[in-house]
């Protein structure tokens, strides 16, 4: 018996995990890196395919390409206001959540975390009937009265885009910044309060300096997932919202240039790596708590 | 209620956000009742005839049955494969658990996009053709992370210290499972699988590049979104809605007994101390 569970203890919860460990490597680390070595090589005469010799030249080619920096352009600023709404909105919600909800706490939380399993594609279809020319909203404000015509502005730009993905996202983000604001207790903002601490005192140096990690996560967060979507800006961004994912996707689907769009891709990622030491740099720099992805 | 706060711009603010969350989704299955063809306002009159419309049609039938033949197959291998990998690594300590339980993560730290296109590739480089089977293999890589992370949260809760009593008193570890953990943990198998369930059922962006010629739900309602704008897409979506969402309910549903029979079985335990 003291043999068996010697064994049970060292090699027997290792092995439990080895299916686990096999499939990550076979379906993420194996092709990302696969993936990554695309980047490298040359495009075939057909398309879909690529190989030796190893070259620069995809990189090159993207880096220098004026179409694609535009579409960078597009998608940091969609990512930029995309996170920035999504957090401004999140805080006043998870401050409310943690700190006035009382007996109601419960069913808002629900209310809010219950959106997050509404359909991706579902909330992209909802948005452009909600914005069309013909959509609820401008023939809810015709049949009011309140405007003659149509608006125009409302589909098929980066506005369009940028509200279908903070819809998109701030549930996740409220819920974060609510887990965030969990051990901060209510007492520091009665204290406050006390020593005649307004409102805007209380969130600006109670509230805001506790929640700037958790918050900066959230912007990371909402920013890489945003500036990488490439179906919102398909069927809400119109020509002028349209956005770099798009053009890696159809370089991979459509053209088969396939180091091109790898190269796209890597790009892409090592700024959003960038900006994620950026920002914990920045942080720290602020003497505020470092950042967290897994707390 | 002492220790709350009067807030009434942060409450307003949330009503606002409630309404912004829900005003669209509410709008998208109104109009899947509606008699008319059109999506504008003013609504002119309930009717079926989308609903019927859209269930009497060929390909959203076939699109429903291998999105369901997706999600189960995800969902029982993301069970199995996470059930021993999340049982192992809650008995594994020091650092060895925390670069396993760190690696189990990392499919989370990529953009769909990324790990959508990497599929791709090496699903060729490796010759295997797009089908449902790379589908699932996408769903199953994808959900993975998801099913460990509600599953370490409850295991990390659990009292080890019955599991080695068992053992101590000559269960086999087969039998300590069956007997000891399993009856604490199978409200959460149960939640965590309606989660991975709905997460691949709704999976499109990574699906896109590793499915080929097949369909899913969330396919099918691509390729309508490309062609019309007619209330059978918000038929398809009212459904796709209701789907997710009652499997939510069962999950919520499933994890608050889970807590309740916690927190008795704790009382009970010091009532006899």
């Amino acid at each position: 018996m003291p043999v068996h569970r010697y064994e049970h203890r060292t090699l027997g919860p290792f092995v439990l995990t080895l299916p686990a460990i096999v499939g990550i490597v076979l379906l993420f680390v194996a092709p990302f890196f696969t993936f990554a070595v695309y980047s490298v090589l040359t495009a075939g005469i057909l398309p879909f395919q690529a190989d030796v010799p190893v070259t620069l030249e995809a990189y090159k080619h993207f880096l220098s390409a004026g179409v694609n920096r535009t579409l960078a352009r597009n998608s940091a600023w969609t990512g930029f206001f995309a996170a920035i709404t999504t957090v401004v909105i999140s805080l006043p919600v998870a401050f409310w959540l943690r700190y006035a909800a009382g007996s109601r706490r419960n069913l808002v939380l629900l209310l809010v975390t219950a959106t997050i399993f509404a359909s991706y594609l579902v909330r992209i279809y909802a948005w452009r009937s909600m914005l069309g020319q013909n959509g609820v909203l401008n023939s809810a404000l015709i049949s009011i009265g309140a405007i003659d015509a149509p608006l125009q502005f409302l589909l098929f730009n980066r506005f369009a885009v940028t509200i279908a993905l903070v819809h998109i996202f701030l549930p996740y983000v409220v819920l974060l910044l609510y887990a965030a604001l969990g051990p901060v207790s209510i007492n520091l903002l009665e204290a406050a309060q006390d020593l005649g601490a307004g409102v805007i005192r209380r969130w600006t140096r109670v509230v805001l300096p506790l929640v700037a990690a958790p918050a900066a996560t959230a912007f990371i967060f909402v920013f890489i997932l945003s500036a990488s979507d490439y179906v919102t800006p398909q069927f809400l961004g119109g020509t002028k919202g349209i956005m770099l994912g798009v053009r890696i996707q159809e370089s991979f689907l459509k053209t088969g240039d396939w180091p091109a769009g790898a190269a796209g891709a890597l790009t892409m990622l090592v700024a959003f790596l960038l900006l994620y030491l950026l920002v914990s740099f920045a942080l720290r720099l602020l003497g505020l708590r470092s950042l967290r992805f897994v707390s | 209620m002492t220790d709350r706060i009067r807030s009434p711009g942060t409450a307003a603010i949330t009503i606002g956000v409630i309404v912004f969350l829900y005003a669209p989704l509410m709008i998208v299955v109104l109009f899947s009742f509606h008699s008319t063809g059109g999506l504008s306002l003013p609504f002119q009159g309930f009717s079926l005839r989308w609903y019927e419309s859209v269930l009497g049609n060929v390909e959203f039938r076939r699109a429903l049955t291998n999105s369901t033949i997706v999600a189960l197959t995800t969902s029982l291998s993301t069970l199995l494969i996470g059930m021993l990998a999340s049982l192992g690594l809650a008995k594994i300590h020091g650092r060895l658990r925390t670069v396993i339980g760190a690696f189990f993560f990392v499919p989370l730290t990529l953009p769909g996009l990324f790990i959508g296109l990497s599929l791709l590739v090496w699903f060729s480089r490796i010759e295997l053709p797009p089908s449902l089977t790379t589908v699932t293999f996408a769903h199953v890589i994808y959900v993975f992370p998801y099913f460990i992370l509600i599953m370490l949260a409850v295991l990390d809760r659990l009292d080890l210290t019955l599991e080695e009593t068992a053992a101590d008193l000559g269960a086999n570890p087969w039998q300590v499972f069956w007997k000891v953990t399993f009856p604490q943990v199978w409200p959460i198998m149960i939640a965590a699988s309606c989660l991975t369930f709905a997460l691949s059922f709704d999976e499109f962006i990574i699906t896109f590049f590793v499915i080929g010629s097949e369909s899913t739900l969330p396919m099918y309602i691509w390729s309508q979104l490309r062609r019309t704008v007619s209330p059978t897409i918000n038929v398809i979506s009212t459904l796709l809605l209701a789907m997710t969402m009652l499997l939510w309910i069962v999950a919520f549903v499933a994890v608050m007994r889970s807590e309740r029979r916690r927190r008795y079985s704790r009382f009970k335990d010091t009532s006899i101390t």
